[in-house]
């Protein structure tokens, strides 16, 4: 399974349950379709960084990073590229 | 026996000149006229046998029922005629409050209720001294749906029910010879139209089985087996109606539609199935009685709420108090020839002409209208349906509409939630025919409501919509779940 479809499979069972995984395209906005809002999005970023092992901490985040599926799987490319990085140094 | 109430009078008149023209017909049988005085005044022997003061009635659907409302008002007896699908602490609660002597069933009526009139001069013969009725007796005492609360208790004057029958029986043409569909339960303010402006200007009234109110196929059946001419129900029976009938129903030269909003995605299909009738919806509320009509077409992407009927006044005021003159939205006053003097032990609703403009009580509908530029009024929601949600105005109601708008919603209900960190949020459940999901339900209220306003939570759901005894959507039932 590829982070997009993880990512898919998450969203769609926490926040749509009557929501076949299929039918959540990745480029769907989540907050203009009020699927995220902000109490939403604060569990999102805690559940990323158990997920994929990774310290948001003194990452920004910028909310939009997480408005589609696409853009939350690269900003997970992003965040272990700068973990990665912060281990290589 | 027979008191001087209008409606009494009315009927006894229809029973001495048509005798055998037919008053009702339930469950294949007619009930004439002079059945119906017989019925009307057995029970108001056993009425009169009452120790003195307001009797309360169980308003099962049957003749018998119907010659007991008579019966009491033949009296001169005050009733309240509450829904007997109410909870029971409700139940008794309401006939408590409403000081109820007596609570009778039409069991209570015994087989003279069934017995054929032999001699129906003898009916006014055996009147000795009627009690006089004054025109400010009350007659009836409905009680309001209790969708927000505990309801309560409206009563109406026996001149107010006599000048709204006269109206209705003109305007929708409810003489001798003319068949009238009663969908609603005897409780709902919608029979003093179907049943008693009916029953008071000669026509029969078609008394439609509550055992079938959800079979659409058995509602059609109905209206055409029975060649039905004035229809009118609330907009969940022509959402069952519409869909099961085979046959246009070419009976039908009336069709109202009225208690709730209507889908204007359905004026196609209602102009089909009823293809000789004139269309009109009517608002109006248990206090006030019908205000507005509206004519309908089958193009009508919004149904205003139209002209208020003669000796209707209405008015809109802005949330500051200040009459609105010209285009906006404001709260509905209105104030009725058919109103309610007032609720029976609560605080009534009625205000005096903002501007003092007149002498008349304007009611507080609650209900939020918009005056558009062309002037036409168009119901927005209800005043109580005005949240603010993360600092932003919404309003429910609107949501519900927008959500019905979509082809695939049934049922929408919006309500209103506490959350933990915006405070409040807005939780929706529809109803669809399976062809939607949440997805395509939210992404169809982005692109028609502000953002505030689109649902936090959209639940769909594929049972209908838990509804009170008079229709509503249960909103108390709702939250529970």
């Amino acid at each position: 399974m590829d982070n997009t479809e993880i990512i898919t499979r998450y969203l769609v069972e926490e926040f749509l349950p009557d929501v076949d995984v299929t039918e959540l395209p990745p480029d769907y906005d989540l907050f203009a379709g009020g699927v995220v809002d902000s109490l939403a999005l604060l569990k999102i970023i805690d559940w990323l960084g158990e997920r994929f092992h990774l310290n948001l901490e003194d990452i920004e985040i910028a909310p939009d990073n997480f408005r589609t599926v696409h853009a939350i799987d690269s900003f997970i490319g992003a965040a272990g590229a700068h973990l990665v990085g912060k281990g290589m140094s | 026996m027979y008191s001087s109430n209008p409606l009494v009078l009315a009927v006894v008149e229809h029973a001495r000149s048509l005798p055998s023209e037919p008053a009702l017909s339930w469950r294949g049988k007619t009930v004439s006229f002079a059945e119906l005085a017989e019925m009307t005044r057995t029970a108001a022997s056993v009425v009169a046998g009452l120790p003195p003061g307001p009797v309360g009635i169980v308003g099962e659907k049957a003749p018998e029922t119907v010659a007991l409302v008579l019966g009491c008002l033949a009296a001169g007896r005050r009733f309240l005629i509450p829904a007997p699908t109410l909870p029971v602490p409700t139940l008794s609660s309401l006939y408590r409050r409403a000081g109820c002597v007596a609570i009778v069933s039409t069991s209570d009526m015994g087989d003279g209720a069934n017995g054929l009139a032999t001699d129906v001069v003898d009916v006014r013969a055996s009147a000795g001294e009627p009690p006089e009725v004054e025109a400010d007796d009350v007659s009836f005492m409905l009680t309001t749906s209790g969708s927000t609360g505990t309801p309560k208790i409206v009563p109406l004057t026996v001149a107010a029910v006599e000048r709204f029958a006269r109206w209705a029986g003109a305007e929708f043409d409810l003489g001798p010879g003319r068949r009238v569909l009663n969908y609603a339960p005897l409780n709902f303010d919608l029979c003093l139209l179907e049943v008693w402006a009916t029953l008071r200007c000669g026509g029969c009234v078609v008394l439609a089985d509550p055992e079938q109110a959800t079979n659409g196929a058995a509602l059609a059946e109905l209206v055409a087996g029975q060649r039905v001419h004035v229809v009118q129900a609330v907009p969940m029976f022509y959402e069952l109606l519409l869909p099961a009938v085979r046959a246009p129903l070419d009976s039908v030269d009336r069709v109202l539609v009225t208690g709730d909003v209507f889908r204007p995605a359905l004026l196609p299909r209602l102009r089909e199935v009823f293809p000789n009738a004139r269309l009109t919806n009517v608002y109006g509320c248990t206090e006030t009685n019908d205000s507005f009509t509206q004519d309908l077409r089958a193009d009508m992407d919004v149904i205003p709420m139209g002209a208020p009927i003669p000796g209707v006044r209405a008015l809109l005021v802005a949330e500051d108090g200040s009459v609105l003159h010209g285009s906006g939205v404001g709260e509905l006053l209105v104030s009725t020839p058919f109103q309610t003097p007032g609720y029976l032990d609560s605080p009534d609703r009625y205000v005096p002409h903002p501007e003092g403009a007149d002498e008349l009580r304007y009611f507080r509908s609650g209900d939020l209208v918009r005056r558009t530029d062309t002037g036409a009024l168009v119901l927005e929601g209800r005043t109580d349906s005005r949240v603010k949600i993360r600092g932003q105005q919404v309003n429910t109601q609107q949501v519900e509409q927008v959500l019905l708008d979509h082809p695939a919603v049934l049922e929408a209900a919006a309500l209103v939630a506490p959350d933990p960190v915006a405070g409040k949020r807005l939780h929706v459940v529809v109803r669809t025919d399976g062809t939607a999901n949440s997805l395509v339900l939210r992404r169809h209220c982005v692109d028609r409501l502000p953002r505030a306003a689109v649902p936090s939570t959209l639940r769909v759901a594929t049972d209908p919509l838990p509804r009170t005894a008079t229709g509503k959507v249960d909103r108390k039932h709702l939250t529970a779940t």
